[in-house]
């Protein structure tokens, strides 16, 4: 790597997780807000692991049960994720599908899929494209809560559709282990420090 | 500065190590252990009810859909269909279905799976509730058997399932008349069961139908019980009015079967056990006609034409109902050049009680030997001089010529005289006729006609019958003076009547065509006319011949 500049940490320093205050790392609370002092987040890695594991532990049961019950007239019709998509592509309605597919299938997993690489990245000491990782993990934070998006539409819909015995859907068990995925993805991503990314570039050793 | 201060860089303001206990493992990995619990338990819920996967066959798949059909069963879901695929001869479909666990105790080798659809019949409408919420597949455990895993499944939903208390019974008919799977079955109008299938015999010879009355009724399903067709109307005419009898509304669109027990001091009181055979009988009248056991069966060989005579016609002694014609045939005999007809006849001989029994006679066959030793024939009678019908009469004739039972007569059957009384007994009343004429003072009546005669011609001599005629012909001048006024005026009205007179006629004609159905009923009708007129005229002819008898009857056998 060319000369970066110095870190925080290389200087002696932190910065306060909840008002960003740069104190000396002697410190180990905040002067300011008084939350407690640390150089990189604690066991960033192993608690992103953790959430992460759980957060694809749920997502079997997130893509193998159904999502929503659609009560017609007495004829109740259960449909994961999946079996939407593919009704939707069924009745041409592409662009539905692809949003439902992307957003709910294809994100989260992607999601997974970056953190994990991510952390392993870390793990290994690894110093490849650092700017890169640190683009996509910023990428993975600002997507996340947009994967919420498939509750939203169940959610609206168990209460626009109420029309007795003529028609009405119900939430279906997917709903709570999709609803878990994304918040544990969500905290897996908070969990994470993405300065551990540089700190192999920079030649520090981590003392986390 | 605070407490936290001074700890962290101690007394001597020096910037002092912090000791911190590692915990080898976070508070956070608690979480994917949660989420590895649930994932387990999940697993281990699908895997514990997942039950048998069984294949059923049906002829089609119409409202059946993989993935969304249910397999219920007192309408609780037991199972789901997974796929539909064609059968292998692709002369039907296969229904893969996953059942749940708790299904392996219903299915068996005896359970019979069918589609239930939305049906409509003329006694009631079935599973209106699938229009809605689209066919599923029901079943009907059975006895217990072998599991199996393999069915056929029903075209037709089965009219009784198992655990359905009550019994089947067998019914044999000539005719299926309006019966159906599903037809009621009625015990004093009240729906007691229904039919639950038929078929023919082996033999073709009878419908067999199979029915099922339910508890508690199948207890007035007796040995002696007389089912009947209850379908349509019964009406009846007779001297007590008019009748007419239905069981009820249903039966009258869709049919049915009805039964009763009539009394019968007779035995036969204990109840008929499951798969008890009867007999159905065409009407309630039937029905209730009592069944003779005892019959014989002679044949009457009859000279005469037996035309209106007709198979069911009744065998009568003195007008009580003895029996009935089973059989009519032909039969040439080109030696005697003479045509005889056999006609097969059944004795119910235990219709006829006797006040005592003679001895030696212990037997039917010695004690129809000794009456028609005493003179008991058979012989055709007008039922009806309108319609012509005959039937076969028993009936003592002292003067016949001896006669006996031939034991070997055609057919097989005995042969039992008969007497061909119509045209003799016309023979023997002329006799008496010309008797009675011979018995006439001619002489008498003469002279009083000559007497009579000169009395009219002095009647005829008189001025005032001169006087009378000239008058007359004045009266008819005037007539024919009226008459031609009359014509001169109505003319043209008639001519005018003529020609709506034609028209109708037209319209008569087009209904009345070669092709039109009024025409071959009116033919029927005349058909009908003319055997009457017949009959009329053979009336007349005996009348006339007889005239006494339009006061004192046929007269009797002498």
């Amino acid at each position: 790597m060319t000369a970066s500049p110095r870190t925080a940490r290389q200087a002696g320093m932190a910065a306060c997780e909840v008002c960003l205050l740069l104190s000396p790392r002697s410190r180990s609370r905040c002067p300011r807000c008084r939350s407690p002092l640390h150089s990189r987040k604690p066991q960033s890695i192993s608690r992103t692991w953790a959430l992460l594991i759980a957060a694809l532990l749920f997502y079997f049961p997130a893509n193998l049960l159904p999502m929503t019950t659609v009560v017609t007239l007495g004829r109740a019709q259960s449909d994961t994720i999946l079996s939407g998509v593919v009704y939707f592509i069924q009745t041409g309605s592409w662009p539905i599908a692809a949003v439902i597919f992307i957003a709910s299938i294809l994100v989260p997993l992607l999601k997974i899929g970056i953190l994990a690489f991510l952390l392993v990245s870390v793990q290994r000491g690894s110093t490849y494209r650092p700017l890169e990782r640190t683009r996509l993990y910023r990428i993975t934070e600002l997507v996340g809560r947009w994967s919420m998006l498939d509750i939203f539409v169940v959610t609206v819909l168990v209460a626009l559709v109420n029309l007795g015995a003529l028609a009405s859907i119900q939430a279906g068990p997917a709903a709570p282990f999709f609803a878990a995925v994304v918040v544990l993805t969500m905290f897996a991503a908070m969990s994470f420090d993405p300065r551990l990314i540089w700190d192999r570039c920079s030649g520090e050793e981590s003392d986390d | 500065m605070t407490d936290t201060d001074l700890e962290a860089n101690g007394a001597d303001g020096l910037p002092r190590a912090e000791v911190r206990r590692r915990r080898s493992l976070s508070l956070v990995w608690v979480v994917p252990i949660v989420a590895a619990l649930i994932g387990a338990w999940l697993v281990f819920k699908a895997l514990s009810e997942k039950g048998p996967e069984i294949t059923i066959a049906f002829k089609s798949a119409e409202g059946l859909e993989a993935g969304k059909t249910k397999v219920r069963y007192k309408d609780v879901d037991i199972g789901q269909v997974t796929a539909i695929e064609l059968s292998e001869d692709l002369k039907g479909v296969l229904v893969r279905a996953a059942l749940v666990r708790d299904a392996e105790r219903l299915i068996s080798e005896n359970t019979r799976f069918w589609v239930v659809r939305a049906r409509v019949s003329a006694s009631a409408i079935y599973g209106l509730g699938t229009v809605f919420s689209g066919a599923y597949i029901d079943l009907d455990p059975g006895p217990p058997g072998k599991p199996a895993r393999h069915f056929t499944g029903l075209e037709e939903p089965p009219v009784v399932t198992t655990g359905m208390p009550g019994r089947h019974f067998l019914l044999e008919s000539e005719r299926r008349e309006s019966i159906e799977i599903g037809s009621p079955v009625y015990f004093r109008q009240i729906r007691v069961g229904e039919v639950v299938s038929f078929h023919l015999s082996e033999d073709g010879s009878k419908i067999v139908s199979k029915i099922f009355v339910h508890d508690p009724y199948h207890r007035f399903v007796r040995r002696n019980t007389r089912f009947w067709f209850a379908s349509g109307l019964d009406v009846r005419i007779d001297s007590a009015g008019i009748r007419v009898r239905t069981e009820s509304l249903v039966s009258l669109l869709a049919g049915g079967i009805a039964f009763d027990t009539f009394l019968d001091p007779g035995d036969g009181r204990e109840e008929a056990p499951e798969g008890a055979v009867f007999r159905l009988h065409a009407g309630m009248d039937a029905a209730k006609e009592r069944e003779y056991d005892e019959r014989d069966l002679y044949v009457l060989l009859f000279d005469e034409s037996v035309r209106g005579l007709s198979r069911g016609a009744p065998l009568e002694f003195r007008g009580l109902q003895v029996g009935k014609v089973i059989d009519i045939k032909t039969e040439l005999d080109l030696a005697s050049n003479r045509v005889r007809i056999p006609v097969v006849v059944a004795l119910e001989t235990d219709r006829i009680a006797l006040r005592e029994r003679p001895k030696g006679m212990e037997t039917r066959e010695a004690l129809l030997a000794f009456l028609v030793e005493r003179g008991l024939r058979a012989q055709l009678r007008t039922a009806s001089l309108l319609t012509g019908q005959l039937y076969v009469a028993l009936d003592f004739f002292p003067k016949a010529p001896p006669a006996r039972i031939s034991p070997k007569g055609p057919y097989g059957y005995p042969e039992f005289p008969t007497t061909p009384t119509p045209f003799e007994e016309i023979g023997a009343k002329l006799n008496r006729l010309v008797d009675h004429l011979d018995r006439m003072p001619f002489d008498e009546i003469g002279r009083d006609l000559r007497a009579t005669i000169k009395g009219a011609r002095r009647v005829a001599d008189s001025p005032e019958l001169v006087e009378a005629v000239q008058s007359l012909n004045g009266a008819l001048k005037e007539l024919r003076e009226l008459v031609r006024e009359l014509r001169a005026g109505a003319a043209p009205e008639l001519t005018a009547t003529l020609e709506e007179a034609r028209r109708a006629l037209a319209a008569a004609q087009a209904t009345l065509a070669a092709d039109s159905p009024v025409q071959a009923r009116l033919n029927a009708a005349l058909d009908e006319l003319a055997a009457a007129a017949r009959a009329l005229r053979t009336l007349a002819d005996y009348l006339e011949r007889h005239p006494e008898a339009a006061l004192f009857g046929k007269g009797k056998e002498k």
